[in-house]
């Protein structure tokens, strides 16, 4: 069993590796595609030397051929250097640490939203049919809907400036200061997620609800909590862990939304404003961020999965 | 001159008003609005001031301080060796003097007795250091074209400092009157190497106020300096935190309810909540208009006639109301009466009140394009979202130009690519014309009118006129401010002939002032001038 686990793991890493190679050529590619030179974006419209756009140039390496810089750069990357920001001129590493912990909150507690809001949501919605289930279809319908940006335009006309409960910008220091400053982001961030994970919820829910098992489990006599919870929710847990890894690296692409309309300077907008100016290294080293967040939120929930669903052996696709 | 630095800041400011809901974007009636210089003087001292910035600076490296929210950090931090006031006169700075001995040699006295933030004392040595970093490619200096002219920059005594010119450049004195001339400690330079000015290295400077810290993503926080060499401008106010509010309506909002004491630069869709707030809104000078740079003078624009029929054909007014709510007027010069402030404001007004006003008549306009056979000819112009009056101004030219009969076609940029269009020629290629704007560093006309020579960078249409530029090299050599002027009005002159650049309007700097604080300065000397030093307490 941890012989199958240990190569299971391997086989994901090397996976997970060999995904990461592909996305950082294709994502390199396509910035250099992209037309445009980053040292007139660098320069901002002011006047710029010969001799000094010459020195830029040879100072980010974008003189040399393309594949070179490729391998240039990821032999950088495999050395623990993600290279300079061409607009902060800041190591990129002390960039993006700067700005992943503002992201990383905002995201956890906006998943930790999502999680109780959905979940709960969906499971009343599959057991109170009629006029609850109605409401709540109608509310999860309306949240995934509403872009995060308008909710963010509604959320701070009313809460923070015409009740003033919250601030209007920022992203507070300390642990409660922070979790003041980005409650309205987190709500925002979370809507639409809450909205499909309480649908996903309520349909894996009512699927189960129509098993066999559940009648056979409630006509002797077991205690409709312990039917809900042990044979309906249990087993509908499977798609819900699924639907919510997959939410988190779709979350921290929306963050970059979020984070604007907030002036939250986290990860997200910092994203959304490199790949304007094409500082290439902060573009690579962030996309490779949220590509390995997906994978690795991926491997957790594919971990998971025997642990719901004992049925479901790790690597089952080997049979 | 800092055409696009402004254009981006402008951009930033009242841009996303359009993201924001923009609810407030009421009648914008007649909008009288005062220009004024000062504000009210602070009555008291103040522990804790929060201002706002439209963005995070990218760096507080000086070499790189073209744009607002740097240059409104660093003008309290880090002094130049000449000072523009708020009047917009050129005074001493860390220079306390400087003499012009020949056309070709300027020497600067320094100050005794300043201290940098670190208590080491500023000498000859910091300055040379200072400025010759932004000759070197590898820095790749904003500013390395103002040296162009500039043989070497010695330290000839402890205190003074000798800079050779290889041709004379009255514009490069001027110009150390802001970013150009700051002056950082040589060894600090040195000692930070290139996390110089980041969050991390920091800056040590000898302005009323220290970088205390700067916490990425969130603030930057300034402290009163209790060593200040300048007496008049001992800081009132202990602590100032600067804040980075990016949407405008969130930041019209943070000031209303008072979250944040002021700021500059607010969208005009705010105005008239601001207004009717209990803080004040105020209105200062800037140094520069919008104009509509022609861009290919190979095209149906090639003919002068037509730039000027288009000129003619403009509806300047229906621009400032729609793109500024009123909160503007039509332009009749590429500067501004403020602009000229190197003479007396009477002769100033004088200059100005004597050019012709641009009066809009399509008809004599429609004459000339067909009197240039130009009928039906095609005009690009470049638009863009990265400001809501770059798209006014582009539609109002498209308008124009269809009425006396061009073929206009507009080319939307992302706004990104838009600045970058000032940058790289390449960029520029197919396109006739490009909104400006922007302002002087200096109070000196010349800055502009001077870039508007043979080759020069923000002359971006390759314009040349050998008369025009022969009067350039003269005026870059007349030291007497009232001469340069009378040399600088010919210029005016013929670029209003000529047309190489359309006016279009002028717009004022705005300032929010909560109302716990007054004193600053409304106009665009904040940008190097240590303008927070008295700010302080209304009450």
């Amino acid at each position: 069993m941890s012989r199958s686990l240990l190569r299971f793991l391997l086989g994901r890493v090397v996976g997970l590796v060999l995904v990461l190679l592909v996305t950082s050529f294709v994502v390199f590619s396509a910035v250099h595609l992209a037309p445009g030179d980053p040292v007139s974006f660098l320069m901002r419209g002011r006047p710029v030397t010969p001799e000094a756009r010459a020195a830029l140039t040879a100072q980010y390496h974008l003189d040399e051929p393309f594949l070179n810089q490729y391998f240039m750069w990821l032999g950088d990357v495999l050395g623990g250097d993600f290279g300079r920001s061409v607009q902060f001129r800041q190591d990129v590493g002390d960039l993006v640490a700067q700005k992943l912990p503002i992201t990383a909150f905002l995201v956890v507690y906006a998943m930790v939203l999502v999680t109780v809001v959905g979940l709960a949501l969906g499971i009343l919605s599959a057991l109170r049919p009629g006029l609850v289930d109605k409401l709540v279809l109608a509310w999860t319908g309306t949240s995934i809907a509403i872009p995060s940006y308008i909710a963010a335009t509604v959320l701070t006309s009313v809460f923070a400036v015409k009740l003033g409960w919250f601030p209007l910008y920022g992203a507070g220091e300390g642990f409660t200061d922070r979790l003041w400053h980005l409650t309205l982001p987190a709500v925002a961030l979370a809507l639409t997620f809450a909205g499909l994970l309480a649908r996903v919820t309520r349909s894996a829910m009512l699927d189960e609800l129509s098993r066999e098992h559940v009648e056979v489990a409630r006509s002797r006599g077991v205690p409709e909590g312990q039917v809900i919870v042990r044979h309906v929710l249990r087993n509908a847990l499977g798609p819900i862990v699924t639907v919510v890894g997959t939410m988190v690296a779709g979350m921290l692409v929306a963050t970059s939304i979020v984070e604007t309309a907030f002036s939250v300077k986290g990860v997200g907008s910092l994203l959304v404003n490199s790949v304007t100016v094409k500082d290439f290294p902060v573009v690579q080293a962030l996309t490779l961020l949220v590509v390995a967040a997906f994978l690795v939120a991926n491997l957790v929930v594919d971990l998971l999965q025997p642990l719901i669903d004992p049925r479901l052996a790790l690597g089952g696709d080997e049979k | 001159m800092l055409r696009t630095a402004a254009l981006a800041a402008v951009a930033a400011l009242v841009a996303a008003g359009c993201s924001g809901g923009g609810g407030d974007n009421s009648s914008g009636s007649g909008a009288a609005f005062d220009v004024t210089i000062d504000t009210p003087a602070a009555k008291g001292p103040l522990d804790k001031v929060k201002w706002s910035l439209y963005a995070e600076p990218q760096t507080l490296d000086y070499a790189y301080a073209f744009d607002f929210p740097i240059n409104t950090v660093l003008a309290n931090v880090c002094e130049n060796l000449l000072r523009v006031t708020p009047d917009l006169k050129i005074s001493p700075g860390l220079a306390s003097k400087y003499t012009n001995p020949d056309p070709l040699t300027w020497v600067y006295t320094l100050r005794e007795g300043v201290k940098f933030h670190d208590g080491t004392p500023m000498a000859a040595k910091d300055v040379v250091a200072s400025l010759t970093r932004h000759a070197d490619p590898e820095v790749g200096s904003s500013y390395s074209t103002v040296f162009k002219d500039v043989a070497s920059i010695t330290e000839t005594g402890p205190l003074e400092v000798t800079i050779k010119l290889t041709r004379p450049n009255v514009l490069l004195n001027e110009q150390l009157s802001a970013s150009p001339g700051i002056v950082e400690s040589a060894d600090f330079l040195a000692k930070a190497g290139k996390d110089y000015g980041n969050p991390q290295g920091g800056v040590n400077c000898t302005g009323p106020f220290s970088l205390e810290e700067w916490k990425p993503g969130t603030s930057i926080t300034l402290k009163k300096n209790d060593a200040y060499w300048d007496s008049t401008l001992a800081p009132k106010t202990s602590e100032l935190e600067f804040v980075f509010i990016q949407d405008p309506s969130a930041r019209a909002n943070a000031l209303l309810t008072g979250e944040v004491d002021g700021g500059y630069l607010l969208p005009t869709t705010s105005f008239d909540k601001l207004h009717a707030s209990d803080g004040k809104l105020y209105f200062g000078a800037i140094t520069g208009s919008y104009s509509a740079a022609v861009t290919n003078l190979k095209g149906a624009l090639g003919d002068r006639r037509v730039r000027q029929a288009l000129s003619m054909a403009i509806d300047r007014d229906g621009m400032v109301q729609a793109a500024l709510n009123g909160y503007g007027a039509p332009a009749k010069a590429p500067v501004p009466a403020a602009g000229w402030a190197t003479v007396p404001a009477e002769r100033a007004q004088t200059i100005h009140n004597s050019l012709p006003a641009i009066t809009q008549d399509p008809a004599a306009a429609k004459k000339l394009v067909e009197e240039a056979g130009a009928d039906g000819k095609k005009v690009v112009v470049a638009t863009s979202n990265l400001a809501p009056e770059i798209s006014v101004a582009a539609n109002a030219i498209q308008a124009a130009g269809k009425e006396i009969g061009l073929d206009v076609e507009l080319r939307t940029i992302a706004p990104d690519a838009y600045t970058a269009l000032f940058t790289d020629p390449a960029t520029r290629e197919g396109i006739d014309v490009l909104v400006t704007s922007g302002y002087d560093m200096t109070p000196d006309p010349l800055e502009f009118y001077a870039a508007l020579q043979t080759g020069e960078f923000a002359n971006y249409g390759n314009w040349s006129n050998p008369e025009y530029d022969q009067l350039v090299k003269e005026a870059l050599g007349t030291t007497d401010p009232a001469a340069r002027a009378e040399l600088t009005v010919k210029l005016q002159e013929i670029a209003l002939r000529e047309l190489p650049g359309i006016p279009l309007w002028d717009s004022p700097m705005s300032l929010y002032l909560g109302k716990r604080v007054t004193g600053v300065t409304p106009n665009i000397t904040h940008l190097s001038y240590p303008w927070a030093a008295t700010l302080g307490s209304a009450n």
